[in-house]
């Protein structure tokens, strides 16, 4: 059998949770204007709330996710209320968001461990045999991952650009003070997307607990890949993150090919400091002077 | 007993102290937000103990050879990173953290992979062998004050003022004709020295080491030190370390599984690093802490 499907599958599996990662980001990064690692806490807390709702508490898979997404969604809007908007009072601002970001991120993650225990734990769904699709085999679990992500991104899409609120969205991230004078409530928006990118990380989380086993270090990698993949398309562009999701997913699965699978990570990295050094503002991104080098 | 656990303590103090203190010279002085400081750790680490273990060199010339090792990557990575600013040069960073981590985990025929390196042998000095507690506490102290004297005199220095120009406005330090990539770099170069000699004093004194050891976890924790104590403060970060190794120790008497003593230790300087940030967000013993309470004493005379 020819290998290349398979690996351009698993990458497309792959791609697209770091697409929804990423597109949490990019969406967080346009109004907030730093890269919040906290993402990475409500994607953990998605993966594991679904976990604890259908399998501890034995509640059907469609209320688990419900609830899931909810609690991310939740706790991305807490951690905005109570640790970003007293920060940005602060002088030094873009370093205090940073590291809290990553304060909160180790608290939740301690918390995890602490509920959750350091065993791995798997949602158990029944193994099914691959199906064969295009010369790859491919579980129905994955098939639903596949599909998933790109669903969530049309309405993500029919929302940023099909509503009245996703337009004074936009503007707000486009240019704050203009948005402003235009009677567009910038705080309210920025809530608004922390709760977005915060659901988008929840479905990333959920979609990987179906497939994966669940381990509470699991959310630094993601966290790492999203705003890899974030920075690789453009960070501030949401569609242009998603592609750069995609992208990331099929560089790392198709770079095994040629080293051994143990560097998977690391291939991630190389690419992004390639980019940083390159093209800081990303394939699809024009360059703003005052973020990327001088 | 109790002797021994406090001296073991106390080593571990002094490495972190060392670890907060180099990072703060990048952090504090120079402005660089660097997540890598734990792979220069590791770098020295391993470095040492592979000299030691696999080609007998002496503890000396193992920890020279890691602090060295340390600095030459620490200067090859200030080429991609340092004319990045902000986030970007915390991503480049941590990147490198993570590449580094892999090639310890990956590279089996050097480093042995996750197995890690045992048998580290403990240094002797004239002789005398540095394996009892109470010596090996003495050699980090030791280690601990030198790095204490050597960075204060460098921040007091014509270098030091520059560094600092370059945190407080680097266009304007380079429009004053400073060189500032290769101060910056020269300053990531010592960090990094710094990193990996307290690379070796763990290494042979735990006498085993695995990539676990040095995980992104860690880099954070020796960032939380550096901002709990101060930016900016050699001796803020002396008490950030020795706060932070000993504030979570009582957990190790509570009668509680290990999988939840980590995750309380992980909490507790987690929290107590987004609290500093919120409410102090200059540290402990931060710099400007004397001056604002001067402002503060200044202004209350005049109230009254």
């Amino acid at each position: 059998m020819d290998i290349l499907p398979q690996l351009i599958m698993n990458g497309l599996i792959a791609g697209s949770v770091y697409a929804l990662m990423a597109a949490g980001f990019s969406l967080m990064y346009g109004l907030q204007r730093f890269m919040n690692v906290a993402h990475g806490a409500t994607y953990l807390v998605g993966a594991f709330a679904a976990y604890a709702c259908a399998r501890l508490a034995g509640m059907p898979l469609a209320l688990s996710f419900a609830i899931a997404v909810l609690v991310a969604t939740g706790l991305g809007v807490a951690i905005n209320q109570l640790v970003y908007v007293p920060l940005q009072r602060q002088k030094e601002k873009d370093r205090a968001l940073l590291l809290a970001s990553f304060g909160v991120f180790l608290l939740v993650e301690a918390i995890i461990l602490m509920v959750f225990g350091a065993d791995v734990k798997s949602f158990g769904l029944p193994v099914r045999k691959g199906m064969d699709v295009l010369g790859a085999v491919v579980t129905p679990v994955q098939l639903v991952i596949i599909l998933a992500a790109p669903l969530v991104f049309l309405g993500l899409w029919l929302f940023l650009y099909r509503t009245r609120t996703g337009t004074a969205l936009r503007a707000a991230a486009d240019n704050e003070a203009i948005a402003r004078t235009m009677g567009v409530n910038v705080r309210a928006m920025t809530t608004l997307t922390t709760a977005l990118g915060s659901a988008l990380a929840g479905v990333a989380g959920i979609l990987v607990a179906l497939e994966q086993n669940l381990e509470h270090s699991m959310g630094l990698p993601a966290v790492l890949k999203g705003l890899t993949a974030a920075i690789i398309g453009g960070i501030g562009n949401v569609p242009a993150a998603i592609l750069g999701g995609y992208l990331l997913g099929l560089a790392e699965n198709l770079g095994i090919w040629y080293l051994p699978s143990g560097y998977k990570d690391a291939i991630a990295f190389v690419i992004l400091i390639l980019f940083l050094l390159v093209r800081p503002q990303g394939f699809f991104g024009t360059r703003r002077r005052e973020e990327a080098g001088g | 007993m109790i002797e021994q656990y406090l001296l073991h303590l106390f080593i571990i103090a002094c490495v972190y102290a060392i670890l907060a203190m180099s990072l703060n010279l990048a952090v504090g002085f120079t402005g660089l937000l660097n997540l890598g400081h734990v792979a220069f750790y590791a770098i020295g680490a391993y470095t040492s103990a592979l000299l030691a273990v696999g080609l007998g060199v002496p503890f000396w010339g193992g920890m020279l050879a890691g602090g060295c090792m340390a600095a030459l990557f620490g200067y090859l990575l200030s080429f991609p990173t340092v004319r990045l600013k902000g986030d970007y040069l915390v991503l480049g960073t941590l990147g490198f953290t993570i590449i580094v981590e892999a090639v310890l985990k990956n590279w089996a025929s050097l480093t042995r992979g996750p197995l890690g390196i045992a048998g580290i042998p403990k240094p002797r000095l004239l002789g005398l062998s540095l394996s009892p507690l109470p010596a090996y506490a003495l050699l980090a102290l030791a280690a601990a004050l030198l790095t204490y004297w050597l960075l204060s005199l460098v921040v007091a220095s014509p270098f030091g003022r520059t560094l600092k120009a370059i945190r407080d406005d680097e266009v304007a330090a380079g429009a004053l004709g400073k060189d500032t990539f290769r101060a910056k770099a020269k300053a990531l170069a010592l960090s990094a020295f710094l990193a990996g000699v307290a690379g070796a004093l763990y290494a042979h004194y735990i006498t085993f080491i695995d990539p676990s050891s040095f995980s992104i976890t860690e880099t954070i924790l020796i960032f939380s030190m550096v901002l709990v104590g101060g930016t900016a403060s050699l001796l803020g970060s002396v008490a950030g370390a020795a706060l932070l190794v000993l504030l979570p120790e009582p957990l190790r008497f509570l009668p509680i599984p290990s999988d939840i003593v980590g995750g309380m230790r992980q909490a507790i300087y987690a929290l107590l690093l987004v609290l500093v940030i919120l409410k102090r967000p200059q540290g402990l013993l931060g710099e400007d802490t004397l001056r604002d309470a001067w402002a503060r004493a200044r202004r209350r005379r005049k109230g009254a």
